[in-house]
């Protein structure tokens, strides 16, 4: 559905997207994972055509780039930084963009509703968006996204800056358009977001795909060896890299002294993934 | 396409209204303009200006240069004499405001009020004074009646009047009501002159009982004058256009700062993934700061011509001007945006430069209180071409042809203004 091949990006000397190849089958949701400045938002601009690549090219739905004004018909963006009028309502905001979208009359009314209804905004329709909270913003963010009901849907960081009920809203709102089988490509810098809605994911690093596979996969691949926590009696704490905890814990009682108070055993995850490929975590980049 | 254009404009002039401070500057200043200098240089509204005509005497009888002596002796008007050729040119050439020409014949028409036709009077008025004409019409008849008057008032003089009148009218062989009343009426002038005492006379009655008879103190005709080239009628015919420029300008503001606050808010990403054009999408600006710049201009005429005696001599052209002084500006809204990254930076940018086009181009001190050497300086400044515009089509009496060269300037500018604006417009991420 989606296909990058050789895709290249400078700003000045730097490149923020480095010869990137990538194929996105229809339905699949992708996550696209980085620290800041990985080229997130850069990839996703370039899917979306509104930057010209400097090397390579990007096919939607074989149909051709999304610099097309037809392709881009089929698409969808809730860009990272909020697009939103903040004098307008909720309401009079979904109503300008789905007339951009080229909806009109009784469909666009309901399209509207839908849109509203979809993210939970109903009650709060005939508010300024400046009045919304952070999380409603975002929630706003994303129903103007999927107005025209785009096949390929492309949301940059969607939960951002949200309390704990909006964003379970809208893993709920991306699990029900994954259901429709839309095809998403949802950036963050969460790992457990990727690990819970993604069935494949994509680790980007100053502009270039490090890896790219089912989390499972990666895990399995990059994520090294589980990490056993042992907290004495003492109050010591001791860490295992090992492959079977319950031996490494058996181990532990034969050969030394001090009784265990406590025990932990960490399975790694995309966060290990990430430090392993790079020496660094994710969030001190 | 044109829908997308249109939402894009109607949204766009929904978050103008929301914007408080904007609406000052686009609504709320122009009309402050307007009124405020229109009522400092039209001197104290309360006592009536004296009335400044030329009068043409082509009777030049006594009775006639009786008549000119009783206007001029008139507190409201300042009376000159002079030619007809040189009158009629005065007053088209917006000199003068009025001339009154006293036809041959009026003298004698005017000492015998019941025989042949009433004095008959040429009035040549400023067709964009039409209020002045209604006042200069009023004191005529007055005077003429006043004259009437003084004939009744002399009983000999009456007596003769009435004689001559009835003489005229058996002689005539005039029959029917009117005639009827008449000849009663002078009858009884007659018999009332004879046995008048010298020192009391009595008021005349303006018209007889019966048959519907009235006399008529004065014949105005009013001659058709095409005003070349005219000075303004009043000081709100400088004003408004200033005002209007002001209202123009405060929009161009107003909608050069939304265009870069739709690229710092994020919105025109939104825009650009949506399946239209890059054009569209500055059109779409430019047509909605077009709408903005008409309504608040249009809103001024209508208030100036219902409060302020302004009078347009041709609604037409007022329309053509409006819409080409809100295409040049549109057009250098969507330049000015293209000249700062910032919504401050442009603010900054735009106000300057709208401000010194305003300076030269006659929006804060009117063109004709300048020097010669910074009236030719102004002809840099889109604000002088289009108060020219407005100016000509509100009372400067402008043809076509004099419209031509203010509105092709304009044009032109909003055409430069639109095509470096789209080329240059610093789309996000570029
Ligand atoms: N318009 C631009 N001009 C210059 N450099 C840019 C521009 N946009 C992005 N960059 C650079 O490109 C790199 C990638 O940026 P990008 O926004 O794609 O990162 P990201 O992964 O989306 O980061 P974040 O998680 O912070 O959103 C960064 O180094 C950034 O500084
Ligand atoms: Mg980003």
């Amino acid at each position: 559905m989606i296909r990058l091949a050789g895709l290249t990006k400078k700003f000045g000397e730097r490149f923020a997207v480095r010869s990137l190849d990538l194929d996105v089958p229809r339905g699949e949701v992708f996550g696209l994972l980085g620290p800041n400045g990985a080229g997130k938002t850069t990839t996703l601009s370039l899917m979306m055509g509104l930057l010209e690549p400097d090397a390579g090219v990007v096919d939607i739905a074989e149909s051709g780039p999304p610099t097309d004004v037809g392709v881009r018909r089929k698409m969808g963006l809730a860009p990272q930084a909020l697009a939103l009028y903040q004098e307008l309502t909720g309401r009079e905001n979904l109503r300008f963009f789905g007339r951009i979208q080229g909806l009109s009359g009784t469909q666009l009314d309901e399209r509207v509703d839908h849109g509203l209804e979809f993210v939970g905004l109903t009650p709060r329709a005939n508010d300024l968006v400046a009045q919304y909270s952070g999380g409603m913003q975002r929630r706003l963010n994303l129903a103007a996204a999927i107005l025209h009901e785009p096949q390929v849907l492309l949301l940059d960081e969607p939960t951002v800056g949200v309390d704990p009920q909006s964003r379970n809203h809208i893993f709920d709102n991306i699990e029900a358009l994954k259901a429709q089988g839309r095809t998403i490509v949802y950036s963050t810098h969460y790992m457990e977001e990727a690990e819970r809605l993604c069935d494949r994911v994509g680790i980007l690093d100053q502009g270039e795909l490090l890896a790219l596979g089912g989390v499972n996969e990666l895990i399995e691949a990059h994520g090294g060896l589980g990490v056993l926590t042992i907290t004495t009696e003492a109050g010591e704490v001791r860490s295992i890299e090992t492959e079977n905890p319950v031996i490494a814990l058996a181990d532990w009682n034969r050969s030394e002294l001090e009784t265990v108070r406590s025990f932990e055993m960490e399975r790694p995850g995309l966060e290990r993934v990430f430090l392993n490929l790079t020496g660094r975590t994710l969030r001190d980049t | 396409m044109m829908s997308t254009v249109l939402a894009m404009a109607a949204k766009d002039l929904r978050l103008l209204v929301r914007d408080r401070g904007g609406l000052f500057f686009t609504l709320a200043f122009p009309f402050l303009v307007a009124i405020f200098f229109g009522s400092i240089f039209s001197g104290g509204s309360g006592e009536p200006r004296q009335l400044q005509i030329l009068v043409v005497d082509e009777d030049g009888s006594e009775g006639s240069s009786l008549f000119v002596e009783s206007l001029d002796r008139s507190e409201a008007l300042s009376v000159e004499l002079s030619s007809r050729v040189e009158a009629v040119e005065q007053v088209r050439r917006g000199k003068s405001v009025a001339y009154v020409a006293l036809l041959p014949g009026f003298g004698a028409s005017l000492s015998h009020p019941f025989a042949g036709s009433p004095p008959r009077a040429e009035l040549g008025v400023d067709p964009a004074r039409g209020a002045e004409a209604g006042i200069l019409q009023g004191l005529l008849t007055q005077f003429a009646a006043e004259r009437l008057q003084d004939a009744f008032g002399d009983p000999s003089g009456l007596q003769e009047n009435a004689r001559s009148g009835l003489q005229a009218i058996e002689l005539s062989g005039a029959t029917g009501p009117q005639a009827e009343g008449l000849k009663r009426l002078l009858t009884e002038v007659d018999r009332f002159a004879t046995t008048q005492d010298t020192a009391d006379g009595q008021e005349p009655r303006s018209g007889g009982q019966g048959g519907g008879f009235k006399l008529e103190p004065i014949r105005i005709e009013k001659a058709s004058i095409i005003v070349a080239k005219n000075g303004p009628p009043n000081a709100y015919a400088i004003s408004f256009p200033q005002g209007i420029l002001w209202g123009i300008l405060g929009c161009t503001a107003a909608f050069g700062l939304s265009l870069v606050s739709e690229r710092t808010s994020g919105t025109l990403v939104r825009l650009q993934s949506a399946p239209i054009g890059r054009g569209q999408i500055l059109l779409g600006k430019a047509l909605a700061c077009f709408f903005a710049c008409s309504v608040v201009s249009v809103a001024l005429v209508i208030f100036g011509t219902l409060a302020f005696g302004l009078a347009p001599s041709s609604w037409g052209k007022v329309a053509v001007a409006i819409a080409c002084a809100a295409m040049a500006f549109s057009g250098i809204m969507m330049f000015l945006a293209t000249l700062g990254k910032t919504e401050r930076a442009v603010s900054g940018v735009a106000w300057a430069s709208l401000l010194i086009m305003a300076m030269l181009g006659g929006g804060m001190i009117p063109l004709f209180v300048m020097p010669g050497w910074m009236q030719t300086l102004s002809n840099i400044s889109p604000v002088k071409w289009s108060i020219l515009a407005m100016e000509g089509a509100l009372w400067r009496g402008f043809g076509w042809d004099e419209m031509l060269l203010p509105c092709v300037v304009l044009l032109l500018v909003g055409s430069v203004g639109l095509l470096l604006g789209t080329k240059l417009f610093r789309w996000p991420n570029a």
